[in-house]
């Protein structure tokens, strides 16, 4: 029974945090068509300006100015990279390659900066743990848990309540009546990106955080376990993203925790557990499980 | 117009084409005169690529910036210095030693590229980092006939002329990180062991000696695989401590080794754990794990404590620090180090013995029965299906020590290994 909980609230909190970047999966593509493969490199861009700015900022400061960073660093790819291909459905596939260039660079970049060190980002949380009932859960995964649910909020508060959440609705809808009404589309997708560049800063602590031992330069390639997360959600639908995280997350953490009593499906399988449910689900809902209606196959 | 312009397009390709060819043929033939050369030298030593009548050129296949740049930059630098302090003291055979370092970032096709670059020009390689890669160039190691000391481990690299695996291999580690867990009554028969282990050869290696050795010992092994991208162990930890492990053993690399030991200890899952050597690096004592590291955690490995004491490890740790002040000193370096003295020695020998040509460097080699560089345990490279040596050390982390790390126990074979060795055949 506690290998039970064990297991679900390491998944709740493996899923929080691939909800983080799922969310900026989603929101891009609903804001320009563009399936991000450049999400992984801003992750690491994120979580290694945290590393180095900590030391000299602290490490809320290091956070804040990393996310506004990375922000302001996807909002520019958006801006001056990918728009220059065009802004209609026909570009998108064009843009979506161009970013798996763009993530190339970036890696390399920032892998030759981070050699091969492990760094801390000096987090408040270090290895403490609290004790809930008969589990012991780190401290750094409640604050997963906290942030993630506050900071998706956030996101969610935008969709819905601000001018910008609007016209990326409407954008979304159709982007050429939405034009036509006057919503300028360039602005609303660059912002999309600013905001799934936070969210993927924020990410990157929680995912290097105890019980990971630090950011490596291969920590960027996690953020595609949260593809399957936003493919299965129904890639528009920032709900099925949230939806899909949390299966993928309770998938990986169960399916470890369970290794030894699924070896019929052979080891490692928690590896490849997350994609195994997509195609199921896919197989069932093949527009994804929260897609909108006549939404475009995934 | 459409007649005109095909004819200056047809006279330019065939330029390039002329020009290909030639240059084709210019480095067919640079490459011959470099590595087809075999003769006496001035002094009556029989030379052959590589060795001219001033010069001795190694080669090193290296990783600066791939997953392995910390390790590959410590065993650079600390060849470097040995070739350095070489030449300074005269050099060998009359000639001056020579590195010529590529790199390859991990990257097999980029290491293959390489191989075929340097490979006519050098006698031998102290270094190439990399299973896959090692995997990858071990036929054209072997018809090149090019001593090289791989820094990997498998077993499976074993029975190669060519090629020799310093110290003990991963299966052999294990068997005697069973052995310290049982010996020190951190477990008893009957009880259940954990191993986290790689895919890959460095993982089935090493399971292969654990399981061996429960066996033998009466115990249970659970395995858990990973891969080098699973960085937080939470869910095999909560599989292990369901299993009711009383010990675990871990074969990966260092950020495992630093997720397995903290979250255990979060966990309240506080059994002794071994790792193989590469699992540990000294960067892991600036983590958050580091108290349950140094709690915890124990190291097998075939090389001492760069902060032991023997005289030979300290000279070589007070030269590097005056050299490349700055530089973590690693068990890298000190692996690199040694490697570069006992391709020294042998190319020593193959002096006295004539001939610096690249299959007599081989006979050397495989002629030195008992080599010590005062830098660990004495090597036997007689018997070439066999490791070079079957003992081990057993190591601590240690926030305080230089290299993070501490002699436990002193060299010493592990009980079981030569049965082990035996049914292996």
């Amino acid at each position: 029974m506690t290998g039970l909980l064990d297991n679900l609230l390491n998944g709740v909190a493996l899923g929080s945090v691939y909800a983080l970047i799922a969310l900026g999966f989603v929101t891009i593509f609903k804001a320009s068509g563009v399936l991000s493969f450049a999400h992984g490199s801003l992750l690491l861009l994120g979580g290694y300006l945290v590393a180095v700015l900590h030391d000299d900022l602290g490490f809320a400061g290091a956070l804040a100015l990393a996310v506004v960073v990375t922000a302001l660093v996807a909002g520019a790819l958006d801006r001056l990279v990918l728009q220059r291909v065009g802004t209609d459905s026909h570009a998108a596939h064009v843009q979506t390659i161009v970013t798996i260039g763009i993530d190339i660079l970036l890696v390399t970049d920032l892998a030759r900066r981070i050699g091969g060190d492990l760094l801390t980002l000096g987090d408040p949380w270090g290895d403490s743990v609290t004790d809930l009932g008969p589990v012991t859960v780190a401290d750094s995964r409640i604050a997963a848990i906290v942030v993630s649910a506050v900071a998706i909020a956030g996101a969610f508060a935008l969709f819905r309540f601000t001018p910008w959440g609007l016209s990326l609705r409407a954008a979304a809808e159709d982007a050429e009546a939405a034009a036509l009404m006057g919503v300028r589309l360039t602005r609303v997708r660059a912002i999309a990106w600013c905001l799934a560049g936070g969210l993927a800063a924020l990410a990157a602590v929680f995912l290097v955080a105890f019980p990971a031992p630090g950011l490596e330069r291969t920590t960027g390639q996690i953020a595609l376990k949260a593809f399957p997360a936003a493919i299965l959600g129904g890639m528009a639908s920032p709900v099925g993203a949230l939806v899909g995280s949390m299966l993928i997350g309770l998938t990986e953490a169960l399916v470890a925790g369970y290794q030894s009593d699924l070896h019929v499906l052979g080891e490692g399988f928690g590896d490849v557990a997350p994609y195994a449910v997509m195609v199921l689900v896919l197989l069932v809902r093949p527009t994804g499980l929260f897609a909108a209606r006549g939404a475009a196959r995934v | 117009m459409n007649v005109t312009h095909p004819r200056p397009r047809t006279t330019r390709t065939a330029v390039a084409a002329a020009l290909a060819a030639v240059l084709l043929a210019g480095t067919g033939c640079s490459s011959k005169a470099d590595g087809g050369s075999t003769g006496d030298g001035a002094d009556g030593v029989k030379s052959g690529p590589g060795v001219t009548d001033k010069a001795i050129k190694l080669g090193a296949l290296t990783d600066l910036t791939g997953p392995y740049a910390t390790l590959g930059k410590s065993i650079v630098q600390a060849q470097q210095m040995w070739a350095d302090e070489t030449n300074a003291a005269g050099g060998i055979c009359g000639r001056k030693v020579e590195i010529v370092v590529k790199d390859h970032g991990y990257d097999v096709q980029k290491a293959v590229t390489a191989y075929a670059d340097i490979s006519p020009d050098v006698v031998a390689l102290p270094q190439v980092i990399g299973s896959p890669v090692v995997a990858a160039l071990l036929d054209d190691i072997q018809r090149d006939k090019v001593l090289t000391f791989p820094q990997a481990w498998a077993a499976s690299l074993l029975g190669k002329d060519a090629v020799q695996v310093l110290g003990t291999t991963y299966d052999l580690d294990m068997i005697a990180a069973v052995d310290f867990l049982t010996r020190t009554k951190k477990v008893a028969e009957g009880d259940t062991i954990g191993h986290v282990y790689f895919e890959g050869d460095y993982g089935a290696n090493a399971l292969e000696g654990s399981q061996w050795a429960a066996r033998k010992a009466g115990l249970k092994v659970v395995g858990q695989k990973i891969k080098a991208t699973d960085t937080d162990l939470s869910a095999q930890v909560s599989a292990l401590r369901k299993a009711g492990v009383k010990a675990v053993l871990i074969s990966a690399g260092p950020a495992q080794t630093a997720s397995l030991a903290g979250v255990a200890a979060s966990r309240g899952l506080r059994v002794p754990v071994v790792s193989s050597a590469p699992g540990y690096a000294p960067q892991l004592m600036k983590t958050p794990a580091a108290a349950a590291l140094e709690a915890m955690v124990h190291v097998v490995s075939a090389a001492p404590a760069v902060s032991s004491d023997l005289p030979g490890v300290k000279k070589m740790v007070a030269s590097y620090g005056k050299k490349y002040p700055g530089s973590p000193v690693d068990s890298g370096v000190l692996s690199g180090y040694n490697a570069a003295q006992l391709m020294g020695a042998d190319l020593k020998k193959a002096c006295e013995d004539g001939s610096l040509a690249r299959e007599d460097v081989v006979k050397a080699h495989r002629s030195q029965k008992n080599a010590d560089t005062g830098l660990g345990t004495p090597q036997d490279f007689t018997d070439v299906a066999a490791p070079a040596s079957r003992s081990t050390y057993v190591l601590k982390p240690d926030r305080k020590a230089v290299g993070g790390v501490v002699n436990v126990e002193e060299a010493h074979q592990a009980p079981g290994v030569d049965e082990y060795l035996a049914s292996r055949g």
